[in-house]
């Protein structure tokens, strides 16, 4: 568990350093910003709906290139070497890197709270109680996320393409929801229930299920399993 | 406290390190030396855990390094080949980082970290980027993060590259300094620089370890033949004549043209030919220009190293060669 924090603490240290965090940070803002006033204040609807969904949406592009450097770069500057030979479990650090991307999505989320303000001055008969739920949720999703992302970067040494690769099957995730009228409804319920926006859905009507948190969490166990399979590839002998 | 039986690595097709096997006492500072690609860093990938080596075992103090590998890895210092060092972190964070790792306590890391920027002259850089040191830099705070700990094992991956001659002064001594507690393994493609540093030098040349021996045997066996290069100017050197006198001495290389020549001897070394040389040449009434012994390139070594176990191999030919040419082993 410390190593964890160590690991998380010094990414996240080095992501506060760089320009890209930043640049990342601002085009996300910029991004959701744009698409939530422009639902506001043309189509006059203030609603915490719309505010998720595009915020989900603009999750699947932020996260993956939050992510993308965080082994991807290891690999590439061969710290990798360095990193897998000191005494830290692999498990140690794919977690670590997993907790770093979830305090910065936490930090971007904190940002939003501009919108939710503007919600809030507008919009009438809030549920806070929903609200705090949804953004709940949105953070699990984007954790759920951060974990494809994490894994995704273990496999490439070059970050576009860990970024590609994050971005598919984050799409995958999210894109369920719209495809599941063209799949045969014998498989529909398994495709939806593999779908992030009806886990998330629950989540923003202020219910908070087990059955979500479990999935969620199966989702980002198994990424990063997944991700600590194959760091471990290296040396399949040693169990670090 | 270093065991290496049977160890092999397998890329594929290649077979990078061959069947090799090895043991390393406590407190011996022993040499890697090999050429590029002789299989030098995959060993120590391998020791150090990176690797996973196709066949065979390694064991560091006594315990087999897949049996525990956290706690191995603990108690050896690693330092990679050209340093990694992450580029956005300044020198101070890095080793603090490695520390916290390494779950050295404050107090421990405070005397540590003065210890290392006064033994890697890292003092002016402690606040800089490693993005923007210079390659003597990087090497050196590569050098700092594995002897952070103390280690009892240090395994180092040519330590010296990038630096220029004082610094590499600086790094022997240091690593000498270190040997009297630790135990070293250190590798390197210069065979002075192994027998600067080393009480013993493994020899490695593709995959297969060629020579293990004490520094000082090793060093009476490179000398038992001498090269001799001659610059001499004369119409047409012909030795034929001394070259029956002397059949222990042979001419491996002759190049030049006109009235400049350049000519390599080679002899056993018992048998000092310099003066009777320079009295045949003299008698030709040719001309000295220059004479002197060349140093055993890598190259040589293996050769001659090699020569015993695979005693059949031809000389390459020699460009323009008038002379009779001796078998070089005789």
């Amino acid at each position: 568990m410390r190593d964890i924090l160590i690991i998380a603490r010094k990414e996240m240290k080095s992501y506060l350093n760089s320009v890209s965090t930043y640049i990342v940070f601002v085009v996300f803002l910029l991004i959701s910003g744009w698409f939530f006033s422009s639902l506001m204040f043309k189509a006059g609807k203030a609603e915490l709906r719309q505010l998720f969904s595009i915020l989900h949406v603009a999750f699947i592009f932020f996260v993956p290139a939050l992510t993308m450097g965080m082994i991807a770069r290891e690999k590439a500057s061969k710290t990798i070497e360095l990193l897998s030979t000191l005494p830290i479990r692999l498990k140690a650090i794919v977690w670590g890197k997993w907790l770093a991307a979830v305090g910065l999505l936490f930090t971007i989320l904190l940002f939003t709270l501009v919108h939710l303000l503007t919600v809030m001055v507008f919009g009438q008969n809030l549920d806070y109680g929903a609200l705090l739920c949804g953004y709940l949720g949105l953070l699990i999703a984007g954790a759920a996320y951060s974990a494809i992302g994490v894994f995704a970067s273990t496999l490439q040494e070059n970050q576009i393409l860990a970024f590609i690769i994050a971005f598919v099957i984050s799409f995958f995730f999210f894109v369920l929801q719209y495809i599941i009228v063209l799949i045969p409804s014998a498989l529909s319920g398994f495709f939806q229930f593999l779908s992030f926006d009806f886990h998330l859905q629950n989540f923003l009507r202020g219910v908070i299920d087990t059955r979500d948190l479990i999935y969620f969490g199966t989702l980002i166990v198994g990424f990063l399993l997944l991700a600590e399979f194959i760091l471990k590839l290296h040396n399949r002998r040693q169990e670090r | 406290m270093i065991e290496v039986s049977h160890l092999t690595k397998q890329f594929d097709t290649i077979t990078a390190v061959d069947d090799i096997a090895f043991s390393i006492r406590e407190g011996e500072i022993v040499g890697f030396l090999g050429p590029n690609g002789a299989g030098k860093t995959t060993t120590l990938r391998m020791l150090a855990g990176y690797l996973q080596p196709s066949a065979g075992s390694v064991r560091i103090l006594g315990t087999d390094i897949d049996q525990d590998p956290i706690g191995i890895a603990g108690k050896i210092g690693y330092l990679p080949e050209q340093s990694p060092l992450y580029d956005d972190m300044t020198v101070y964070d890095y080793l603090k980082f490695i520390a916290e790792i390494r779950h050295l306590d404050a107090q421990t890391f405070r005397s540590r970290l003065e210890y290392v920027i006064d033994r890697c002259s890292l003092r002016e850089v402690i606040g800089q980027t490693a993005g923007t040191l210079s390659k003597g830099y990087r090497q050196r705070t590569g050098l700092a993060q594995a002897i952070l700990h103390d280690p009892r094992v240090l395994i180092l991956d040519e330590p010296t590259s990038g630096l220029d001659p004082n610094q590499i002064m600086d790094i022997r001594q240091l690593v000498r300094e270190l040997g009297k507690t630790k135990t070293v393994l250190l590798s390197s493609h210069i065979l002075q620089e192994v027998q600067a540093v080393c009480d013993r030098i493994i020899i490695i040349n593709k995959g297969r370890i060629i020579a293990d021996a004490p520094k000082d045997e090793l060093g009476r066996h490179l000398s038992r033949e001498t090269i001799l290069s001659v610059e001499l100017e004369a119409a047409q050197p012909d030795f034929e004549e001394w070259l029956f006198l002397h059949p222990e001495a042979s001419i491996t290389n002759r190049t030049g043209g006109g009235e400049r020549w350049k000519l390599e001897f080679r002899y056993p070394s018992d048998s000092d030919l310099q003066r009777d040389l320079s009295q045949y040449v003299a008698s030709r009434r040719w001309l000295i220009l220059g004479m002197y012994k060349q140093q055993h390139s890598l190259e040589e070594i293996f050769r001659l190293l090699t020569r015993e176990q695979v005693p059949a191999q031809p000389e390459p030919p020699i460009q323009s060669a008038v002379s009779p040419q001796e078998n070089e082993q005789g």
